[in-house]
């Protein structure tokens, strides 16, 4: 083997090694995986200065909550200006369901920050695997947030089955697919398209966010216009 | 965590961050560069959305799907056709977000096809036709169809009251449901005023910019173009501006003086940069979007494509995955063109290949190896007799020479006028 090609092969032995150590350290230390997030190169624009439209209505669907019983989504994504997610526990992409997680995160921070937004919304967590993800796994994996909900309650949710979650899945227009081997057997990684919809209180969806839209300070604008917009109807 | 565990963890994720940055991006025309599911590597299948011609074939528009996977049986053939009935003007066509589907317009007719290609991207399936742009929006001929989360932002290039110029974009959703309509500026906007125009639309989220260009209205694109250009009327009813908007806010936040009708326009793929281009069709002439210093936006000339006294008719631009090359079509000389962008500023013409009597569009695979080009513009601007080839041709690209893989001659497959393109690939199984 060339000399070239020798250190070409030992430099890739050292980082498939070193991938290796971090990701094991990562599940070990903090068993989420390190999110990318997207740069946001802008000052947003003002809330209440632009419109939101009626993207569509959220759909209905039967949920499991945190208690284990089945409950109506419609109960988790109407009165509250809700910020949903669809997201695996044991997603490991970084640009996917970590960065909801850090986002969710982030943004929940800024919501806290402003108490003429306490009581005012909600996030939802909801599973794309009803297998995998049980009631207990998702309260695992929303941890002290799914427990803490003073001033903006977080809900982990998970469905009953694939019959319960799929017509959730078409509602909002998200398809999955489970990754395949090299023997084209399934692997534990599902593909999706990240998304966030933004709904209001009666239940209509105002804004979807992928991943190069994940801009927190955006998204708290957002979140203050429908605030801005429902003061302005009871006025 | 120790500090070396961290600083570890750190690199490797800005490694996987450059890697995911540049798996993001192909490079397809009109393509909206945050569409899930890229083709990454081979792509498997050139659809192609055709143009019915009255007397050949079945005479309707038609979405024609063409093996392209050098690896199979049927490579270079095509493998299936979906007629959608009538003739409309079959133009441009754009994927979902989620690249499941494929939105595909008429200019004449403004009816939106819709075809489901995620599924089995070897047999589209037709879904559903969407004909109420003009009652929902007063716009007319559906051009660029560019992904948003969830939605499909629309551009038209003309509306139902004169069938002139003055038009805007609308937005529905995935579903196919109507959301909203932004009329394009008019009046000044900053120092510069709008045409009302449109054509093409290109944004960068990371700065929540959008650019959009301008082109002719029906009364134009309808029209035979050697009537046309004798008419000095019709002639001064081309677009001559571009405008930058608030993403976010949908407003038009600037208006630049780009005169000869800027039609596509593609960002720098290149996460680092922060410029996009575009080429004027009757200037001959790329210009240059970038930052202006002072928060906004400016537009540069930058070259000249060929004789620009001879109207070589720019209609068609593919950028490189790096940012650092550009394709361009000329339709009448016939000509593709390679730019070297290494300094956007300063683009030099390093390659040249006449690639057909008559060529518009140009795609190029997301690794840059592999360019395909079409033949059609509009039916009334294609040439006559035997300069109207209508083709698909695909070459390889090794970097110095286009040499031909295969060659689709929808003359003689009696199919119609090749027009615009899009790549698919096989997926993974559905749950």
């Amino acid at each position: 083997m060339p000399k070239a090609a020798r250190r070409l092969s030992a430099l890739c032995i050292a980082l498939a090694a070193l991938l290796v150590a971090a990701s094991a350290g990562a599940h070990r230390e903090e068993h989420r995986p390190v999110a990318v997030r997207p740069v946001m190169d802008y000052t947003p624009p003002p809330a209440g200065s632009y419109a939101l439209h009626v993207i569509q209505r959220a759909p209905e669907g039967r949920v499991v909550g945190a208690d284990g019983r089945l409950h109506s989504l419609s109960a988790y994504t109407r009165g509250r200006i809700t910020l949903l997610s669809l997201i695996y526990t044991y997603c490991t992409e970084p640009t996917g369901c970590a960065l909801a997680y850090e986002t969710s995160v982030e943004l929940r921070k800024r919501v806290l920050a402003e108490p003429r937004l306490h009581g005012r919304a909600r996030f939802v967590s909801l599973s794309f695997d009803p297998l995998n993800d049980t009631h207990q796994a998702m309260q695992a994996y929303g941890g002290s947030y799914a427990r803490d909900g003073k001033g903006l309650p977080w809900h982990f949710l998970t469905t009953r089955s694939m019959q319960d979650l799929k017509p959730i899945l078409d509602g909002f227009d998200q398809e999955i697919e489970m990754e395949l081997d090299e023997r084209g057997r399934p692997t534990r990684t599902i593909s999706h398209m990240l998304k966030l919809f933004l709904i209001d209180r009666e239940g209509r969806v105002r804004e979807i966010y992928s991943t190069a839209f994940l801009h927190p300070e955006a998204m708290l604008n957002d979140i203050r216009s429908l605030v801005m917009e429902e003061d302005a109807g009871r006025r | 965590m120790s500090n070396p565990q961290r600083i570890r963890r750190r690199t490797i994720a800005a490694a996987l961050a450059a890697a995911f940055a540049g798996a993001a991006f192909a490079d397809e025309t009109c393509n909206s560069p945050y569409t899930a599911r890229l083709i990454k590597g081979q792509e498997d299948y050139v659809h192609v959305w055709t143009l019915g011609v009255e007397g050949v074939g079945d005479g309707s528009d038609k979405l024609v799907t063409i093996d392209a996977n050098p690896k199979s049986k049927g490579y270079g053939k095509v493998v299936h056709s979906h007629s959608v009935g009538g003739r409309g003007e079959a133009h441009h066509m754009g994927f979902t977000d989620d690249r499941k589907h494929l939105w595909a317009g008429g200019l004449d007719d403004s009816k939106i096809h819709i075809f489901d290609v995620g599924t089995d991207p070897a047999k589209p399936k037709f879904v559903k036709t969407i004909a109420d742009l003009a009652k929902q929006t007063g716009f007319v001929g559906p051009h660029t169809f560019y992904a948003m989360p969830g939605r499909m932002l629309i551009q038209s290039l003309s509306n139902a009251k004169d069938h002139g110029g003055k038009t805007g974009m609308a937005i529905y959703n995935n579903k196919g449901a109507f959301v909203a309509k932004y009329d394009m500026p008019e009046g000044e906007v900053g120092v510069v005023k709008g045409d009302g125009y449109g054509y093409d639309i290109a944004i960068n989220p990371r700065k929540n910019v959008m650019l959009t260009s301008s082109f002719a209205g029906w009364n134009n694109y309808m029209m035979d173009m050697g009537k046309m250009v004798k008419d000095g009327e019709a002639m001064k009813r081309f677009g001559a501006t571009m405008a930058a908007w608030d993403l976010k806010a949908m407003k038009p936040k600037q208006i630049f003086s780009v005169p000869g009708s800027p039609l596509e326009i593609r960002w720098s793929l290149n996460p680092k940069d922060k410029w996009a281009i575009t080429a004027t069709a009757l200037t001959s002439k790329l210009w240059l979007i970038k930052p202006d210093g002072k928060g906004g936006w400016q537009a540069k000339d930058v070259a000249t494509i060929g004789d620009p006294s001879k109207i070589p008719l720019p209609v068609d631009i593919s950028i490189s995955a790096d940012g650092k090359g550009l394709w361009v079509n000329t339709f009448m000389d016939g000509l593709t063109r390679y730019f070297d962008l290494s300094n956007p500023e300063a683009p030099k013409e390093t390659y040249t290949k006449k690639t057909g009597k008559q060529v518009n569009m140009v795609s190029q695979s997301w690794d840059g190896k592999r360019v395909y080009i079409t033949s059609s513009l509009l039916a009334n601007w294609d040439k006559k007799g035997d300069d109207n080839e209508q083709f698909l041709r695909a070459f390889h690209w090794d970097g110095k020479e286009l040499k031909p893989a295969f060659e689709v001659d929808f003359n003689k497959e009696k199919l119609g006028r090749a027009h615009h393109m899009k790549f698919s690939a096989k997926g993974g199984k559905k749950t």
